[in-house]
């Protein structure tokens, strides 16, 4: 009952949050340099053919009427068109989001499966020898991940591993940062998008393996980069758990270590879960990076480029995608903690 | 005040921090000065000395342009640590106050209020959920990428981040003690707000500055990187990898490898450097302080030569005692600083002590050695413990785990903050009976109902599902009352057990603590400051002084004729 009416709230409150984010975007957008009938049509064009494209494109409307237009669009499913590569937008986001989210839950996974037992681990109150390698180990990762920015990990690995004589990883076991798959290899037919789960539909383990072995270095340079808030959060908040009077009294009480260590688990994960939402949309920038530095064809590599050449439509599509995007993870994070944790008020909004 | 724990932490510091602080000050000084002292022109191309690797004349190369990377690298903090700086400041100036507003509206409640804060709070997720990056990159691109545009566009992104920070600490702040106590002295909201409460959310700020600044120069750099940012040729770390990235692979590593150890070298400082500022912001480094207070209190105040300082109860009719406490000496276990010793203490079965000392002196340490609880920064250094004929010291955790409740049953101070916020009632009865024996969830539930009814909570079954923020301090108490004695321990330890409640409340609960008790014939050492407790509700009364009993009597003796000029001394203090 009191999550129903929570969730019931809070999409109360995201219609006018997505409209908030298109028209932000809108404007945002607007306002970049140059005018796009006449980059589209090149220098030499005549202004009369100019004229008449930027009749066709609404640009001689007011914007709010042009926002109108873009928005009866957008409901219909069409984000307009780039014009530097003749593409319908809504189609290259249909085939670039599933590479950028597979880069970014790749990621995540791997922060959960490695980075979160680590912290509970190093968070723990006994100091025996295997509790202190791993705090020493995590004491460098941390001074490490919070200092090193995401494409000079990227590169750093790729000179160390592939640059020339220096590079220690021949191209049979790991592949060069030459993009999601190798120059040989043939994409799987689209399902998805997801290229490990396409590959695994169509049946061809080969292809998974080379798109797997291609994830790995931006996955690892994403996890090991934006892993390092969920970690220090996770830790602290444990350390803090565990020394809390209400852990004292549990053992006091006589519970079982498995029952007080998950209850203070309980209590650190609420702010550990905010942080990764917060970390999620990091995430979706620390992809457009990664992806550059690896030559991934995703998201982030389009929105570059669009901004790069004051390419309308695809800029818009982005902005638009990811902040809906994150406002998403933002909603779910909330509805999880708010269900986890029963100090929140329906009406009050944790931040 | 700030410079003595200023002085303090820098004391403490490990040495590589110190050396990552004289770093940051380099870091600083390049900011002010790198430009002046660089010994090339950073500027200009010089197409003679294109990509020369590091040697005597130029330690770190050249680049594409011929220029020195190592005059680079001087020149370039001025621009990234100045835009992370400035662009930082910024977010936090504009964000910090809007937050404070924002949470004293809504703390005042009513529905007006909580519109406004939810509307706000919505709108601020909308600017929050554009990508950072990509936004930065979008507002660089619109307005061009001068330095001016690319602070404005950091500071923009940042600022909402200061106010959701400054807010939930203020919300949760102004519910606590402090600013309700400066509310009742009848300060305003508004200077509650920045005079009191403010400077508590400090520490979270200042801890978020440091994270900011490095991630605002991170930022900077990596629009740089992607041509989204700093133009060259102003010397520009991030803009320095990306043209020297070309040149990775082919082997000519130096181009970007001395900018990117300086741009990681920069942003780590920082963050130590906020780090160090937390320790400083905190008071609680300030504790050793006062344990080394205490130490010194130990050494004289135990001394003191006038009473002998053993234990002068009289035994002739001791029975067999529940627990023995002999010679018992606990200590920190890095400082061996002692704060007990030579701690002797016998309770009979059903009987009970009062322990009775000002705060400070070790009452909870003893309770904490006594339960096996105490902290891993604290030892037992001598003595023996022991309940019944078993010697606690030595036993097994599975062990002591199956006597706790069972036969060694605890309250602890301030139950509220006993009872783990997201465990409800009903859970923490079940699974405290469940760790005890094997117990269906049904059967639980009605046990626990019976136990709420014995401790005297009206409507038992609707509080199972209540959770700790829900209860008043009396009522959380009570449950933990319930929770001692639901198996008729042998031996209850409470410590400060009304810490936190109004007087009436507090006679309730140790009342009933005391009915309870005696039916189950449970022992009961009550550690406590309020030496009234003590005379009404002990039979013996042992007077704690700098970590030592420096007195032990029957209550009424102890009351009538103290002998030990402490105890005379409290008992001073409350007849005045």
């Amino acid at each position: 009952m009191r999550l129903a009416l929570y969730i019931g709230r809070r999409f109360l409150f995201l219609i006018p949050q997505v409209f908030l984010i298109s028209f932000i975007t809108f404007v945002l957008v607007r306002l970049l340099p140059g005018d796009p009938a006449r980059l589209s049509l090149g220098p030499l064009a005549p202004e009369s053919s100019v004229e008449a494209l930027r009749a066709k494109m609404y640009l001689d409307r007011p914007i709010p009427e042009q926002y109108v237009i873009w928005l009866e669009n957008a409901f219909q499913g069409d984000f307009g068109e780039s014009w530097v590569n003749n593409t319908q937008v809504a189609d290259d986001l249909i085939s670039r989001i599933p590479v950028t989210l597979e880069l970014i839950f790749l990621a995540l996974f791997v922060v959960f499966l490695v980075l979160v037992p680590l912290a509970i681990i190093t968070a723990s109150r006994t100091r025996n020898w295997i509790v202190r390698i791993f705090q020493n180990v995590t004491f460098g990762y941390g001074m490490l991940a919070g200092a090193l920015p995401d494409f000079l990990l990227g590169l750093v690995l790729i000179f160390f591993l592939f640059a020339g004589a220096a590079g220690l990883m021949p191209a049979e076991i790991l592949p060069g940062p030459e993009g999601r798959l190798g120059i040989l290899d043939f994409e799987p037919p689209f399902v998805t998008g997801s290229i490990l789960i396409d590959s695994l539909i169509a049946g061809d383990f080969e292809i998974f393996w080379s798109g797997f072995m291609h994830l790995i270095m931006p996955v690892f340079t994403l996890s090991f980069v934006y892993g390092a808030p969920i970690f220090k959060m996770l830790r602290s908040q444990m350390e803090g758990a565990l020394k809390a009077d209400y852990t004292t009294y549990a053992e006091a009480v006589g519970l079982a270590p498995t029952i007080v260590l998950t209850r203070a688990a309980r209590v650190a994960a609420g702010p550990t879960l905010v942080i990764t939402g917060v970390v999620v949309m990091f995430l979706l920038g620390g992809a457009v990076l990664v992806e550059r530095v690896f030559n991934y064809v995703g998201l982030g590599q389009y929105a570059i480029n669009g901004i790069v050449t004051a390419d309308y439509a695809p800029i818009q599509g982005f902005v638009c995608f990811a902040a809906i995007f994150t406002m998403l993870v933002y909603l779910a994070v909330d509805l999880i903690h708010f269900a986890m944790d029963p100090r929140i008020k329906i009406g009050g909004t944790q931040a | 005040m700030v410079w003595l724990r200023i002085r303090r932490t820098l004391l403490a510091l490990p040495k590589w921090q110190l050396a990552v602080l004289v770093m940051f000050f380099g870091w600083i000084f390049l900011t002010f000065f790198g430009p002046y002292i660089a010994p090339f022109p950073t500027e200009v191309a010089e197409p003679t000395t294109r990509l020369l690797p590091p040697s005597g004349t130029y330690p770190f190369g050249t680049d594409e342009n011929g220029i020195d990377i190592l005059s680079r690298v001087l020149a370039a903090p001025r621009t990234d640590v100045v835009i992370g700086v400035v662009a930082t400041a910024i977010s936090v100036l504009l964000g910090a106050p809007l937050g404070v507003i924002v949470a004293l509206y809504e703390s005042r409640g009513g529905a007006g209020s909580t519109a406004f804060a939810e509307t706000f709070m919505r709108v601020l997720e909308v600017i929050q959920s554009f990508p950072v990056f990509v936004f930065a990159m979008v507002l660089v691109a619109v307005f061009g990428g001068s330095v001016t545009n690319i602070i404005i566009a950091i500071a923009f992104v940042n600022t909402p981040v200061f106010v959701r920070i400054v807010r939930s600490d203020v919300l949760s702040l102004v519910q606590r003690p402090f600013a309700e106590a400066a509310r009742a002295v009848g300060n305003r909201e508004v200077r509650i707000g920045f005079r009191h409460v403010l400077p508590n959310a400090l520490p979270t700020v200042i801890v978020q500055v440091s994270v900011t600044v490095g991630f605002a120069i991170l930022l900077t750099a990596g629009l740089s990187f992607v041509g989204a940012g700093v133009k060259p040729p102003t010397p520009e770390l991030g803009a320095m990898i990306a043209s020297g990235a070309k040149f990775l692979e082919i082997g000519q590593w130096w181009a970007a490898f001395f900018p990117g150890i300086a741009l990681g070298l920069i942003v780590f400082s920082f963050g130590i450097f906020g780090e160090i500022m937390t320790q400083v912001m905190e008071p609680r480094a300030v504790r050793r302080e006062t344990d080394r207070r205490r130490e010194h209190a130990l050494e004289t105040g135990g001394d003191e030569p006038e009473v002998p300082d053993a234990p002068t109860v009289t035994v002739s009719r001791m029975r067999e005692p529940v627990l023995t406490v002999e010679h018992l000496g606990v200590a920190a276990v890095d400082s061996r600083q002692p704060l007990l010793s030579e701690i002797h203490l016998a309770l009979e079965a059903g009987h009970s002590m009062g322990i009775v000392g000002e705060s400070g002196w070790g009452k909870s340490v003893l309770v904490k050695s006594l339960l096996q609880l105490l902290p891993p920064e604290l030892a037992v250094t001598s003595g023996s413990v022991r309940y019944l004929d078993h010697d606690l010291l030595t036993m097994s955790k599975g062990s002591m785990r199956a006597m706790r409740t069972t036969q060694i049953a605890a309250i602890l101070p301030n139950a509220k903050s006993q009872l783990n916020p997201l465990t409800n009632v009903g859970d923490m009865l079940r699974s405290a009976l469940q760790a005890h024996e094997k117990i269906r969830a049904k059967d639980a539930e009605v046990r626990s109902i019976e136990l709420l009814e014995m401790v005297g909570i009206v409507d038992p079954a609707q509080r199972l599902s209540a959770f700790p923020h829900e209860l008043s301090g009396g009522m959380a108490q009570r449950v933990c009352l319930a929770m001692a004695l639901m198996y008729h321990p042998k031996l209850l330890i409470a410590d400060e057990p009304t810490a936190g409640l109004d007087v009436t409340i507090q006679r309730q609960v140790l009342d009933l603590t005391r009915t309870l008790a005696e039916e189950a014939g449970t022992a009961r050492l009550i550690i406590t400051g309020d030496l009234g407790i003590a005379a009404h509700y002990c039979d013996t009364v042992a007077v704690m002084q700098a970590g030592r009993i420096v007195e032990i009597n029957e209550t009424e003796r102890l009351f009538d004729a103290p002998r030990h000029p402490y105890t005379r001394h409290l008992l001073d203090c409350v007849r005045v």
